[in-house]
């Protein structure tokens, strides 16, 4: 019994107990110093955020205007390949059912939008699905 | 045009026909907005039955974009005919279909 005391001696606090004033002001300084960390942090990630936020905000009207520009590409791309495609079909207009017109009473000027069908008419079915169900994917 | 019959103008009208009437329409927002407007100025200002036939073509056209069978005709026939023409030998197995718009701009 005496031997196993002298070997193992527990890890006790000093004589007359821990200061008070260390206790709590160790605690203080330890929160003070990582609060500190924590701002910095805080302000960097903030940063960023704003930085990230800013250059979305630059290039998405760009984005906009591109995909926009790509559209009426395409429905140009879209024409020329019913022209070819439809050329030997009688009564076929382009642009129209058999020559009717889509709408009588619009302007023949107007820009009638495809349906998505429409627009993936002249793509295959595999490039329909792939663009259609892109949700899907991800 | 039976459909727009009875939607306007129950031959009898009550509370429960004012209840079951067609309250929906194409004024929120919708493209096709406009078109069912004047369609309908159009029948207002001949009444039923010689609106029918004076706004057949404002009728038409809003049917036409509350329901695009023209647009949907229109893409069925060109399918169709991309198939004739494969399996007519017009057509190779490499150039049947043209190249795919860009995934981003629709």
């Amino acid at each position: 019994m005496a031997t196993a005391e002298a070997q193992c001696r527990q890890d006790l606090p000093p004589p007359g107990g821990y200061k008070r004033w260390a206790l709590f002001g160790g605690y203080l300084a330890m929160t003070a110093g990582a609060g500190y960390l924590y701002y910095l942090n805080c302000k960097a990630v903030k940063i960023t955020d704003l930085e990230i936020r800013s250059a979305s905000l630059a290039i998405y009207p760009m984005l906009l205007a591109e995909r926009d520009r790509e559209y009426l590409k395409q429905l140009r791309r879209n024409r020329d390949e019913e022209n070819e495609l439809m050329r030997n079909v009688e009564g076929w207009k382009t642009g129209t059912w058999y020559g009717e017109p889509i709408y009588h009473t619009q302007d023949k000027n107007l820009l009638i939008n495809p349906r998505f069908q429409e627009y993936y008419v002249h793509a295959s079915y595999k490039d329909y699905t792939n663009r259609a169900h892109i949700g899907l994917l991800s | 045009m039976t459909l727009i019959k009875m939607s306007l103008s129950p031959w009898l009208k009550s509370p429960f026909t004012d209840l079951t009437g067609a309250v929906v329409s194409h004024q929120w927002y919708g493209e096709c907005a406009d078109f069912e407007l004047r369609a309908l100025d159009c029948l207002e200002a001949y009444g039923l039955d010689r609106g029918l036939k004076k706004c057949d073509l404002l009728i038409q056209d809003f049917q036409e974009c509350s329901r695009k069978t023209k647009q949907f005709q229109r893409l069925t026939a060109m399918r169709l005919e991309r198939h004739r023409q494969h399996f007519a030998g017009e057509r190779s197995k490499e150039n049947k279909w043209a190249k795919s718009p860009a995934d981003d701009s629709y």
